[in-house]
């Protein structure tokens, strides 16, 4: 009886405290629920590929700065033979890969992490076309190849969407952009147009309809440029995209007639350069390829952080306790989700009766796998256990005692990871370089329980349950990648206590797992006839 | 209750059939964690051990001819396994029948084991030395029994020509409560394991009849491999069976029990005890243990 009621006292207090402790956030600290829903990211890889034959080449591209508007992080390159140099060009910053005596074909993946805000400005109604600018701005005032500003067709087209009155800011502007995106047909065409061709033509792509925008706010007297960037879909596609900027009163405001953005930027329009440019640059006769792989991603405000990490009263400041030891921020999330892939390991075993190689290394490997994608991490686990088991059978062979032949198997799995990162790197995969994470140990236990499992009850019993641990891996990732409760547990680190309520719960259940009404379907059925 | 008027649910129905079945969190919460304390594990996981703890009730066992817990006993392996015509060697902490040989006799300077394979003495310190390294107890360090070879009951020999069939009995607060005997196939190489294809027949604990069968989960009324009837056996010394079985659960500070027994020609002894007994004996036996165990329960608590 007594044991029964410090279960039930313990129990209440590990789900009792963590909700205390988010009541008194929420309600004295100010945290804001709202603040804690996640944030999108994208991952955006730009490939590009070329043959060489045995010259010198030299590739050029626009690489995206963190500005107000966007914020580019985890830069990464993979470009074999090539040497990477980034100058700073103007506005724009140029990545350069360079190699000397190439042949074959080459392959350089670049990519990054881009968070973009979506942008509106509000342009006041009564606000004139000032008389002058700045002299750093008069480049935008005049013409450019491809940008006829002085052209009378230009000034024809100008008389016949503008009436004869005192010129305001947001009434040219809204002119000018209903003219080009009403009036003008949506070509989709790579090639280069000039703003006239496209005045001729009455239709044009993205780079002739920006150009002409360009060409008519300048003749206006309104500085103005070109931006290209990227809009980023989940997916893969070869298109830029161009759209235009005009300079009003300290602010370089965009539009973009071929998606009707009239003063406003969506989040997924990713800057490149400014300019009229061209976005690769490179040697002649390489045949080259380029491709933008764009996945989308969720991330943690950064408000969470901040708000977090500064509340005065915050007993649970793991924030600032991480950092000041230097650990990084997704070390911490990964260590707090753990808890949760052990659940869920938990309830794939108790309550489903799946068996499955070891009680945590689902969740260790689903917690590695955040690197290198689900897909990847179950290919490199299955490779790992498969590959060391195979050797371990061939070790068999030397008959050698037990704690050596682990330790040879542990050397394995290192020289495998070390294969797979440098092969994932050289080929570009980086996401199967990212397989160094796994937990390597426990990798090779697997691995011998796995060879065990096979020498004793079978290979196919010990795939069963390799696949058994693989959906459970999955399962464990989905969980412990879901952003709505990294930022829970990450804003509410006392949740870990739940778990550990839940796991009591689970600990006393009694149930009948649910394979074990397959197991006993015939008992069943002949009790209940 | 109104649930009397209304047929019940194929979910209620399922469910109600359900709880005759012991499942494993069951088996676990209500009868391993509360009847085997943990501390008297090491008596029923260490075969040493246990018959130590057997001896001590007369309950018979096989014969240790020679115990080896360090290397350089092995100096002396050759002069010891000379003396014995035929043995089995055995790890103390083995799981599940792993790292078992069976020898039955020599061949030049050679042994032979029960499905002829040759060892040498290299061979056998080899594997001696691994189960001292403990390769086949999860790499604790452990001990090795050299045995006595328990043959088989002809009457057994009937049903089990393939490999020595154990009789696997789960005990309750030293009562039987369902027995079940574990039968090799060409499949299973010669182990009385039930996952590796050997056939499980339930056994009427009362009388000792075989009455039903199960081989991969399938229930079937004939030996997968010659085709003989599995059902309808009346086991040998069946009485003798059950009191050792009583004595074995009453040697042991142990509650809840798998009792491990071969039926040798002069009659059974008892090879090991397990504290955490499978639960297909259900399957075998085509019956729940669930109100069996509950039925002892209330019994012993309200005497």
């Amino acid at each position: 009886m007594r044991r029964l009621w410090f279960f039930r006292t313990i129990f209440t207090l590990m789900v009792l405290t963590p909700l205390s402790l988010m009541a008194y956030k929420l309600l004295v600290l100010d945290y804001h629920l709202a603040d804690l829903m996640p944030a999108v990211s994208y991952h955006v890889d730009i490939s590009m590929q070329a043959n060489g034959h045995g010259d010198d080449m030299v590739i050029r591209t626009y690489l995206p700065k963190s500005d107000t508007r966007q914020r580019i992080s985890a830069e990464e390159n993979s470009s074999g033979m090539f040497a990477l140099s980034i100058q700073s060009d103007g506005n724009n910053r140029m990545g350069t890969w360079r190699a000397e005596n190439i042949s074959n074909q080459q392959t350089i993946r670049y990519s990054f992490s881009a968070r973009i805000s979506h942008v509106r400005y509000r342009i006041p109604k009564n606000m004139a076309i000032p008389r002058s600018y700045p002299p750093e701005l008069e480049k935008y005032l005049i013409a450019e190849p491809g940008v006829q500003v002085d052209d009378p067709l230009v000034a024809k087209a100008i008389e016949g969407i503008l009436p004869n009155k005192p010129l305001m800011v947001l009434d040219v502007l809204t002119r000018i952009h209903r003219y080009l995106q009403d009036q003008f047909k949506n070509k989709n065409f790579s090639g280069f147009t000039d703003a006239l061709t496209a005045l001729k033509l009455g239709e044009a792509s993205c780079n002739g309809k920006g150009r002409l925008f360009v060409a008519m706010a300048r003749k206006l007297g309104l500085p103005a440029r070109l931006v290209g960037g990227l809009i980023l879909q989940p997916g893969t596609k070869r298109v830029s995209h161009q759209w235009v900027e005009v300079y009003i009163s300290g602010h370089w405001v965009p539009f973009d007639t071929i998606n009707d953005h009239f003063a406003e930027l969506p989040g997924n329009f990713l800057t490149l350069y400014y300019g009229d440019q061209v976005l690769f640059k490179h040697s002649r006769n390489i045949n080259f390829q380029y491709l933008f792989k764009t996945a989308k991603r969720l991330v943690p405000k950064a408000a969470v952080k901040e708000n977090i990490g500064t509340s005065p009263l915050n007993i649970m400041n793991i924030y600032t306790v991480f950092e000041r030891i230097g650990i990084p921020q997704n070390l911490l999330k990964i260590i707090l989700m753990i808890p949760l892939g052990a659940l869920v390991t938990v309830i794939f075993r108790n309550v489903i009766g799946v068996e499955t190689f070891g009680t945590f290394l689902p969740a260790l490997i689903a917690s590695a796998a955040r690197d290198s994608g689900l897909l990847w991490g179950l290919i490199g686990f299955v490779f790992i256990i498969i590959a060391t088991s195979l050797l371990r059978r061939a070790l068999d062979w030397m008959q050698l005692l037990h704690s050596p032949k682990m330790a040879i198997l542990l050397t394995c799995v290192v020289i495998l990871m070390l294969c797979m990162t440098s092969f994932g790197v050289y080929a570009g995969l980086f996401e199967l370089a990212h397989i160094s994470l796994f937990p390597i140990a426990i990798l090779a236990i697997t691995a011998e329980r796995f060879a065990i499992l096979d020498a004793e009850e079978g290979f196919i019993e010990a795939l069963k349950i390799t696949g058994a641990t693989l959906i459970v891996i999955a399962a464990a990732y989905v969980v412990m990648n879901s952003l709505f409760l990294q930022s829970m547990i990450l804003a509410f680190p006392e949740l870990l206590l739940i778990t550990i309520a839940l796991n009591m719960w689970l600990g006393k259940w009694i149930g009948i797992r649910v394979l074990e009404f397959f197991r006993f379907r015939r008992l069943i059925l002949a009790q209940s006839a | 209750m109104s649930k009397s008027s209304s047929r019940p649910s194929l979910w209620e129905t399922i469910h109600e059939s359900a709880k005759h079945v012991l499942a494993i969190n069951q088996r676990n919460l209500l009868y391993v964690y509360p009847h085997n304390p943990r501390r008297h594990f090491p008596l029923a996981d260490n075969k040493l051990l246990t018959k130590e703890a057997l001896i001590q009730l007369s309950v018979p066992v096989p014969v240790t001819h020679k115990v080896y817990r360090h290397f350089y006993e092995l100096r002396k392996l050759e002069e010891d396994l000379s003396r014995l015509p035929e043995f089995v060697i055995k790890p103390a902490r083995g799981k599940g029948g792993s790292g078992i040989i069976v020898i039955s006799g020599r061949k030049g300077a050679d042994w032979v084991g029960i499905s002829g394979k040759l060892y040498t003495l290299h061979d056998l310190k080899k594997h001696i030395s691994d189960i001292i390294f403990g390769v086949y107890s999860f790499g604790l360090n452990d001990e090795v029994m050299v045995e006595s070879r328990v043959m088989q009951h002809e009457a057994m020999n009937a049903i089990s020509p393939y490999g020595l069939a154990d009789i696997r009995i789960i005990t309750f607060r030293q009562q039987p409560i369902m027995a079940m005997t574990r039968i090799p196939t060409l499949a299973s190489e010669g182990k009385a394991n039930l996952h590796q294809g050997a056939v499980g027949v339930g056994i009427n604990l009362k009388s000792g009849c075989t009455h039903h069968a199960i081989h991969q989960g399938d229930p079937v009324s004939k030996h997968p491999d010659n085709g003989k009837t599995l059902i309808g056996h009346s086991l040998p010394f069946w009485k003798r069976v059950l009191e050792i079985t009583h004595l074995t659960a009453k040697s042991v500070p142990l509650g809840y029990l798998g009792v491990d027994i071969v039926l040798a020609p002069d009659g059974p002894k008892v090879l090991e005890i397990n504290v955490r007994p499978g639960i297909e004996i259900q399957n075998a036996n085509m019956e729940g243990m669930r109100e069996i165990l509950e039925s002892h329960d209330t019994f012993l608590r309200r005497s």
